[in-house]
């Protein structure tokens, strides 16, 4: 495995934990979901 | 620790990019955007075409009656909505990185979250420019000469369709280059750390564009097609892991990560069968050599056999072992269109469904076999390991099937709608007339003869019956008499009715305007269609960034081995049931 290079997040993602990521990522759709419902009509 | 590098980068990024909306919104690049947007611009000289011959006219109209020339406007082509998409985007971003470069420069970082995030943007910035770069430069570029290659004679096959030189698989070579050749400046490392966060959302937007039926049709299929790939991967690798003599622990994740989903399902699985941090290396590595190649070589593959959508994306997302590398296989294939991705990424999510089961299985197994085995709590590991954006994916499309992002019928990104055909859409006299003569013909014994051996011998089915002369009569009748289409239904009779031999030219053109005129762009789509693929460009880009020569070597011996032979049974076995048993329905 790569040496932990950052004291945050991990190699791969910028979040500490995969679980904090899918959150972010959840907020993250349903705020372009509903931006793009809200906008277009 | 202070992340954030100061760098002018990030400054002449945002530069360059207000540079191209700049000249874009003044046109001062058309003659390039033309040979670019080559489609999109044959569009727009009809449309102009159109336009100034109507200007024309009403400015004789006008001068003859005295009256000053009329103000008109040509109506936007597809070429400047093009024109105008690449201008917005590049404005916005732009500016905005132009702004956090001026701050960065200024800036004295100090410990802390903005610190931390602001280090991020110029990753950002630089898998963005490269998006733009490969999407908007290189992937026409590759569509162009592909297409002249062929028409000059000298290939008889289009080399950019087939080997998928388009913007995703660009975008991912280009990375997989900076990383292992040039290397990855300093500070954008942060920034592509991002790019898995942005698939992920990508995956969880995916859900806004099914509808209930659609899942229905695809969901039962994916079940049984992954269950019996899935079971049949984890059985065979834990058969011949300890055939060829390998820890179990090792046999265990290698088998979770050739069964169900890549890379998350072996960090998954690892702490039920106690993996050491080298065979989950060595894992990883053969998953990542498995999945590179399986998503070059797949799309090559889809084209060659002429796979549809559903088809290949029932094949990528069952064949290939990563949930990554199945998103770059489905839009590599059909990157101008979700379909693909779509039905992809049903199966991939239904893969991921498997993995609590293939938990539990891995660590009963491993129990069985591995004397003096610690006793793992497997709720907590399976609360714990579960990607929850799968769960995401899952209450987007709730919503969605309930009708909250768009209205049932519009997931296809157009939808039928007779009440909006417009005035000027509606069928001509000369239409209506010949159509009405049709009616006649097909209505007297020879015609209408004729048109039930045709009904009966193509199958012409809607709503789930076979169609009826009847039916026929009343949607010919209904089109000339209200000179629009009036439902779905009467649309996709007729069009198959248009394709009899014999039927009149002028009434297929007639028919084929009707249909036209009723078809409206489901705007919500359009925009969710182009968010995600977005979202799934800027992942994979980054995701090639991440493809290091280092990753790749972890992958060795035995596992190798078994990742090699059970990779291929999955790939090549599920091509063949594919084949079989899948058709294509969208």
């Amino acid at each position: 495995m790569e040496p932990q290079k950052f004291e945050r997040g991990t190699s791969l993602s910028i979040f500490v934990s995969d679980r904090r990521e899918d959150f972010t990522a959840l907020i993250f759709a349903f705020i372009i979901a509903f931006g793009v419902m809200l906008t277009s009509s | 620790m202070i992340y954030t590098i100061k760098s002018p980068a990030l400054l002449i990024i945002g530069i360059l990019m207000l540079v191209w909306g700049g000249l874009n919104n003044s046109g001062s690049i058309d003659g390039m955007q033309s040979y670019l947007q080559k489609s999109a611009y044959g569009d727009h000289m009809k449309v102009k075409e159109k336009f100034d011959a109507e200007y024309r006219v009403a400015k004789e109209l006008a001068a003859s009656e005295g009256s000053p020339a009329p103000d008109m406007k040509m109506k936007a082509s597809k070429f400047d909505q093009v024109k105008a998409e690449q201008a917005k985007l590049s404005n916005v971003f732009g500016a905005v990185f132009v702004l956090i470069g001026l701050f960065t420069l200024v800036w004295k970082p100090t410990n802390g979250s903005l610190d931390y995030f602001v280090s991020v943007v110029p990753g950002v910035a630089y898998i963005l420019l490269i998006a733009f770069i490969v999407r908007w430069g290189l992937d026409p570029i590759f569509a162009n000469w592909g297409k002249a290659v062929k028409d000059a004679g000298i290939l008889t096959w289009d080399f950019a369709h087939i080997l998928n030189l388009n913007y995703v698989v660009l975008g991912i070579v280009i990375g997989m280059i900076i990383v292992n050749i040039f290397k990855i400046p300093a500070w954008a490392a942060n920034g592509i750390r991002t790019a898995r966060f942005f698939l992920k959302s990508g995956v969880i937007l995916l859900g806004t564009l099914y509808s209930a039926a659609e899942l229905a049709q695809l969901g039962g299929l994916s079940v049984i097609l992954i269950g019996i790939f899935v079971l049949g991967s984890v059985g065979i690798v834990l058969f011949m892991g300890k055939r060829m003599g390998i820890p179990n622990s090792m046999t265990a994740v290698l088998s979770a990560g050739m069964g169900v989903c890549g890379v998350s399902a072996t960090v998954a699985s690892s702490p039920v069968v106690q993996a050491k941090a080298e065979e989950i290396a060595y894992t990883i590595g053969t998953i990542l050599i498995w999945g590179v190649g399986c998503m070059f070589l797949f799309p090559t593959v889809g084209h060659m056999l002429n796979m549809g959508p559903v088809q290949f994306g029932a094949w990528a997302g069952t064949g290939i072992l990563n949930s990554a590398q199945v998103a770059g296989a489905a839009l590599a294939f059909d990157p101008h269109n979700i379909e693909t991705l779509k039905v992809a990424e049903i199966f991939n999510i239904t893969r991921v469904l498997f993995l609590p089961i293939i938990v539990l299985w891995l660590a009963a197994w491993y129990v069985k076999h591995e004397e003096g085995a610690e006793k793992v709590n497997l709720a907590q590991v399976v609360i714990a390991k579960f990607p929850v954006f799968v769960l995401g994916f899952i209450a987007m499309f709730a919503l969605s099937s309930a009708g909250t992002f768009a209205p049932a019928g519009h997931y296809q990104g157009k939808y039928f709608s007779s009440s909006e055909v417009k005035e000027d859409k509606l069928l001509k006299g000369k239409e209506t007339r010949v159509l009405d003569s049709e009616l006649m013909r097909l209505r007297e014994p020879d015609g209408a003869k004729a048109l039930a051996k045709y009904l009966a011998d193509t199958h012409v089915v809607s709503e789930g019956h076979n169609v009826t002369t009847t039916e026929v009569y009343q949607a010919l009748g209904d089109l000339a008499t209200n000179r629009k289409l009036m439902s779905r239904q009467q649309s996709d009779i007729l069009k198959s009715v248009a394709k009899m031999e014999g039927f009149d030219g002028v009434a297929k053109g007639a028919i084929e305007n009707a249909g036209k005129a009723a078809t409206h762009d489901s705007k919500n789509i359009k925009e969710y269609r182009n968010w995600i693929a977005w979202l799934f460009a800027f992942g994979l880009i980054g995701l090639g960034m991440q493809i290091t020569g280092k990753a790749l070597k972890q992958a060795g011996g035995a596992p190798l081995i078994i990742g090699g032979i059970v990779g291929t049974l999955k790939a090549v076995g599920s091509l063949a049931v594919v084949l079989m048993f899948v058709k294509e329905f969208i």
